[in-house]
């Protein structure tokens, strides 16, 4: 390609065909046979089954070729309607991965590309590459064989929020926290993965509101602030999730599954009570206010409603922590590590004895649907297409963790 | 991690020169690929940030890779592509093609080929997987601004001390700076730099220990009088006119055969022998022959005028028109005269840090399909998590 401008030092600016093809050629052969130091090739992994589906492309699972034979997970970054090239937000969630490194983070070891060759039309695919995790939460939750005790769901909570501290401390939302993000390797340790709608945060000065989107977050999961068009939002977005998380631990499904926006804040208000400037100042002022259905008159019954399945007055205290409607009184990680929950017996308890009684691999991906007529994929963004639910069947795959 | 910094013997011993580009075009390759990503990031309203980045993965890609496998133009414009994007600040593809246009010769924009669009597409992999997705980078801008507030003394001459220093660190991107030293040393350096030349003598700073003989001494330890000169060569080598070696704008014709180059061992840079980010340097460094008999310099047009015009708009990324700074290889030169514009707010903290609106570029149009619509900050340094209190059971 280079060479294209030699002989046009002299010639007019015209296309000269042969030497254009022959540089043409040579610039792909180059460009096939450089051996990138930093970057090695697919082709070391061998793709054992294709384990979910991230928010940008696919991911499987797959060995090293290597003597170690180590499992990886691996992302598949998607391009193929890329008009402006590699994606923003696979980029973004690269950034923040090298940032964290964390036990309760999901690790990312390196990023793998395929071959550029004529096939491709000289133009590689990368695979972020991840330690394997045998586990994600909204698998085991499906499956009714998986029990926890509460000592057990008490370390699960408490890897959860140190993930969340470690996170929130760097500055990163992770903006996506669900049961299938959070995953759980087969020694007991928990991890938080798909930072694929994470961000970078900053703490908002007087005058100067942020302008985050507020179309993340999976609607079951969804903080009532987003729902009502908040863009200066912040770590407590998580923290709602990590709340809505909390209480499916023992529901074993998501607590509030509105099939929209509107049926969410509804599904909202009568779990946590009506928004109102009284129990939320400043909840009048956000966007949505008046263009959403508010109900009104409603009661607060998380400790109520939730004392059912949470026998652990703990546990049902520090839900009504989580799940505050104002993000202002919501509790953060820090503060929810130090509740009493964790601190009273039992205490927090190792999870792999549990899990050594379970040799398959439990994905929310692979499990069937955990009630009959339940969307497996909930859209992440309002409006979106939901995607087509994924039978189990396509894949066929029985995983073993061992 | 791969270590981005070399000694001078790495940088002589490039993927261009193996490929018969002798060190003084590849040095005029670098600094031409650089300002011409100043000039179309300036052009398209981006952020010192985002140019900056693009600048430094240019850098980086040539110790990998010939200039005469990837031409200079089409690569800068595919490192402010991906820049703009890891820094928040995403430009179509196109666009900045067709700025590159029209900033560039007929002849120079016939290197982007056929199809430009479709060849920045294909470079920009070849980028990613060059630089190993290695994407944030740190530039010396906030570390400026964050060693100035800590200097006692005049406040006029503190601001224009740091304004010319500003303005060094813009025209540092045009070196190879950034593939030798950490950005706090390049700050360091050039604050020095600065302070000499605009007469501001730093003689008391918040947060003196007995042990610092200089104010530096509070940010980056071991630093040498030596090493400190060595840099600010290189930069003022960059307005020195003999430091243009003549050349056609693309590699000599009396090129070895182009037969492209299997580079199997591109690596062969070794990291210099200490890690240190003041690692001392043993010798005088060779900066760039003065070559006599050369016809005379290209120079580059002044972008701007000593101060804007009136009511026309201030340009957004300052750097001082090159015909306007003597090469003064004097310390104790007068400054020459920059004019004020770029203007901080000194006394202000750091415009890196925060989401908000930047003092001086307006944030970018909110993109739709984006995710982010604010340009986010620097990532902050980790902190490591404060042990955690254990409160008893009541």
């Amino acid at each position: 390609m280079q060479s294209v401008s030699a002989p046009r030092e002299s010639a007019p600016p015209v296309i000269s065909t042969s030497s254009t093809i022959l540089n043409m050629r040579e610039k792909e052969k180059y460009i096939e046979e450089f051996d990138f130091p930093f970057c090695d090739e697919s082709s070391k992994y061998e793709k054992v089954a294709k384990i979910g589906q991230g928010t940008f492309g696919e991911v499987f699972k797959a060995r090293a070729r290597n003597s170690n034979k180590k499992f990886v997970a691996m992302k598949k970054v998607l391009m193929d309607n890329e008009k402006e090239g590699f994606p923003i937000t696979a980029l973004r969630e690269i950034k923040i991965l090298q940032l964290l490194k964390h036990e309760n983070v999901v690790n990312l070891i390196e990023i793998c590309r395929t071959k550029a060759t004529l096939h491709n039309k000289y133009r590689s695919t990368f695979y972020l590459v991840f330690d394997f995790c045998e586990h994600d939460l909204a698998g085991l939750l499906s499956n009714v064989n998986v029990k926890f005790s509460l000592g057990e769901i008490k370390k699960v909570m408490q890897q959860l929020l140190n993930g969340l501290y470690y996170i929130h401390s760097n500055k990163i939302l992770h903006r996506d926290m669900k049961a299938a993000n959070v995953l759980i390797t087969k020694n007991g340790i928990l991890k938080l993965a798909d930072f694929g709608l994470a961000r970078a945060f900053s703490v908002a000065k007087s005058g100067q509101a942020n302008k985050y989107t507020n179309r993340v977050v999976t609607l079951w999961y969804r903080p009532p602030e987003l729902l009502l068009g908040d863009r200066n939002y912040g770590p407590p977005v998580d923290m709602w999730g990590a709340g809505c998380i909390m209480a499916e631990m023992w529901t074993r499904s998501p607590i509030m599954q509105g099939p929209t926006e509107q049926q969410q804040l509804i599904l909202i208000s009568q779990l946590c009570g009506s928004c109102t400037p009284d129990v939320w100042p400043g909840v009048e002022n956000l966007e949505l206010y008046n263009k959403m259905e508010l109900p009104k008159g409603q009661k607060r019954k998380v400790k109520e409603r939730l004392k059912h399945y949470v026998k652990d007055p703990y546990g049902c205290d520090l839900l009504d922590k989580l799940l505050q409607l104002d993000p202002a009184k919501r509790f953060d990680a820090d503060t929810a590590l130090n509740h009493d929950f964790f601190w009273t017996d039992p205490m927090p308890c190792e999870l792999a004895n549990m899990l050594a009684q379970h040799t398959q691999s439990m994905f929310e991906y692979l499990a069937p649907p955990r009630r009959p007529g339940h969307l497996r994929h909930h859209h992440h963004v309002a409006g979106a297409q939901p995607k087509p639910t994924q039978a189990v069947q396509d894949s066929g795959y029985q995983d073993r963790v061992f | 991690m791969p270590y981005w910094y070399y000694d001078k013997k790495d940088l002589q011993n490039t993927p261009s020169f193996r490929d018969g580009i002798s060190t003084e075009t590849e040095n005029r390759y670098r600094k031409e690929g650089a300002r011409f990503i100043i000039d179309t990031g300036s052009k398209m309203d981006l952020g010192y940030n985002t140019v900056a980045t693009g600048v430094v993965y240019f850098h980086r890609f040539y110790m990998f890779h010939s200039f005469r496998t990837f031409p200079r133009y089409i690569t800068a414009c595919c490192c402010l592509f991906l820049a703009g994007k890891v820094e928040e600040t995403p430009k179509k593809c196109k666009d900045i093609i067709k700025v590159a246009k029209s900033l560039l010769t007929e002849q120079k924009f016939a290197t982007f080929g056929e199809d430009p669009k479709e060849e920045v597409m294909t470079l920009e992999r070849i980028l990613l997987q060059t630089i190993k997705f290695d994407l944030q980078v740190e530039h010396p801008y906030g570390y400026l601004l964050k060693y100035a507030k800590c200097l006692k003394g005049d406040k006029t001459k503190l601001q224009k001390m740091v304004q010319m220093a500003w303005t060094f660190v813009n025209d540092s991107l045009c070196t190879t700076l950034c593939l030798q030293w950490e950005p706090e040393v390049i700050a360091v350096a050039l604050m020095f730099l600065a302070g000499k030349l605009s007469k501001f003598e730093v003689v008391d700073w918040n947060g003196r220990l007995p042990k610092h003989s200089a104010w530096w001494d509070m940010f980056v330890e071991d630093i040498t009088m030596e090493l400190l000169e060595d840099i600010c060569h290189q930069v003022l080598d960059l307005y020195s006119p003999q430091t243009q070696p003549s050349g056609g704008d693309s590699p000599p014709l009396s090129a070895p055969p182009k037969t492209p180059k299997n580079d199997k061992k591109p690596h062969s840079a070794t990291p210099p022998a200490s890690v240190s980010p003041v690692a001392p340097v043993a010798t005088k460094p060779a900066v760039t022959p003065i070559k006599n008999g050369e016809p005379p310099p290209k120079l580059e047009p002044p972008k701007a005028a000593l101060g804007p015009a009136p009511g026309a708009e201030p340009p957004r990324y300052g750097y001082p028109p090159y015909t306007s700074i003597p090469p003064p290889y004097v310390y104790g030169a007068p400054p020459p005269a920059l004019p004020p514009r770029l203007p901080l707010l000194y006394t202000e903290p750091p415009p890196a840090v925060a989401a908000g609106p930047r003092p001086r570029y307006p944030p970018p149009p909110p993109a739709p399909p984006a995710v982010v619509s604010v340009p986010p900050p620097y990532f902050p340094p980790l902190p490591a998590p404060p042990p955690r209190p254990y409160y008893p059971p009541p």
